[in-house]
């Protein structure tokens, strides 16, 4: 680290800058070609997504601010704790454990039809403005 | 013995950079902790403030031909990741058996996915550094598809080298976010004090206490600690054992 910006931290009483500012919601980002079509890659739909949080995402008005806890990208104790769990009980739980536990609100989260959504949304998007990205908001 | 892959689906994604790190949080919270790397061409040494010129013996050397960098066990696998008695081996030495206190972490190159993916049958976690660039992210789907079902479910990813100044990071940063919801177990932010503290010769806690990227990755050590302290009273393999029984 340079001694400037160690000083700066001394002085500001921190041991690192945080760029949260800088963190954008999932349903403003741009939607660059390669992750829209890593979207539509059923390979990708392996994983137990927060099918709620996708439905929120989705759904959320661009005017409205995240919630506060879905702005940082951490899961909390107990989720973590069950990904490493499946590997004290053997083979049968891991079976169990591999489907994602249905959530109650998730009658909803049917991940491939938000994607399928999602997907629309920025067809129809791109339609009306091309499909480039839009540059020069960084 | 808790057993946790470290491995990324491309290379320069900095597994090695998040192996070595892990190996210290758990050393750090008392942890009887082996580094096992795989890697050919390796930079595990430089990430203790090691000299590249030192080569880590084997898993198989004795005791006085160790390599101990600040309790942590350091060794290298010189056969190859496919070999088929990598984990009879790993059991017969005892790292299979239960016993919470002791810890392996294998880093194993992107390239030996094969490998890897047989070591994630009897590892408790896989731990898979990301970057939030294009050719990394490109290479998801085709990583889910060979992990299949069960080996996701072990998995825990880690954005690492994260700039969020930079316009395309953050989106894929979101991305990523999004995809794997409870499975990121956190990011590391991109800090030129990592390549500095190896250029000089120094472990990046000694090189920069406050670098923004060693927090980080404590913050993501300090989790992984704080699962594995959750599965009292031992850890069991799965199916190592009894595949190598």
């Amino acid at each position: 680290m340079r001694i400037d910006a160690r000083n700066l931290l001394d002085r500001l009483g921190r041991s690192d800058f945080s760029y949260k500012e800088f963190e954008d919601r999932f349903t403003d980002l741009e939607l660059w070609p390669i992750l829209e079509a890593l979207l539509r890659d059923p390979r990708l739909q392996a994983l137990d997504q927060p099918a709620l949080q996708v439905a929120k995402s989705a759904t959320r008005g661009n005017g409205e601010a995240p919630a506060p806890d879905e702005r940082v990208p951490e899961a909390p104790k107990e989720q973590i704790q069950v990904l490493f769990s499946r590997y004290e009980h053997g083979s049968e739980p891991a079976a169990k454990a591999s489907a994602p536990a249905p959530h109650p609100a998730d009658s909803s989260g049917d991940v491939r039809a938000l994607l399928r959504r999602l997907s629309a949304a920025v067809e129809t998007e791109g339609a009306a403005t091309g499909t480039a990205p839009r540059e020069g908001d960084a | 013995m808790p057993v946790i892959l470290c491995h990324g689906p491309k290379g320069g994604t900095g597994t090695t950079f998040v192996a070595a790190h892990l190996a210290m949080g758990l050393s750090a919270e008392g942890a009887d902790v082996t580094v096992l790397t795989f890697a050919a061409r390796d930079t595990m040494p430089l990430h203790f403030g090691l000299s590249q010129a030192i080569s880590l013996p084997s898993l198989t050397a004795p005791a006085d031909e160790a390599v101990l960098v600040g309790g942590i066990n350091l060794r290298h696998w010189t056969r190859s990741a496919d070999d088929a008695d990598l984990l009879p081996m790993l059991n017969d030495l005892g790292y299979l058996s239960p016993g919470k206190d002791r810890v392996m972490v294998l880093d194993v190159p992107s390239g030996d996915w094969r490998a890897a993916r047989r070591i994630a049958q009897a590892a408790c976690a896989h731990v898979c550094p990301l970057t939030v660039q294009p050719d990394s992210l490109a290479l998801l789907p085709q990583m889910f598809d060979e992990a299949g079902t069960d080996g996701l479910s072990r998995t825990a990813f880690v954005i690492n080298a994260l700039d969020e100044t930079r316009r395309l990071s953050r989106h894929g940063a979101a991305f990523v976010r999004e995809l794997a919801g409870q499975r990121l177990v956190g990011r590391i932010r991109s800090d030129e004090a990592v390549p500095e503290a190896m250029a000089m010769l120094q472990p990046l806690s000694r090189y920069a206490p406050a670098s923004a990227a060693l927090s980080d990755v404590r913050a993501i050590s300090g989790k992984l600690v704080d699962a594995l302290h959750s599965t009292d009273p031992v850890w069991i393999a799965p199916s190592a054992a009894s595949r190598a029984a």
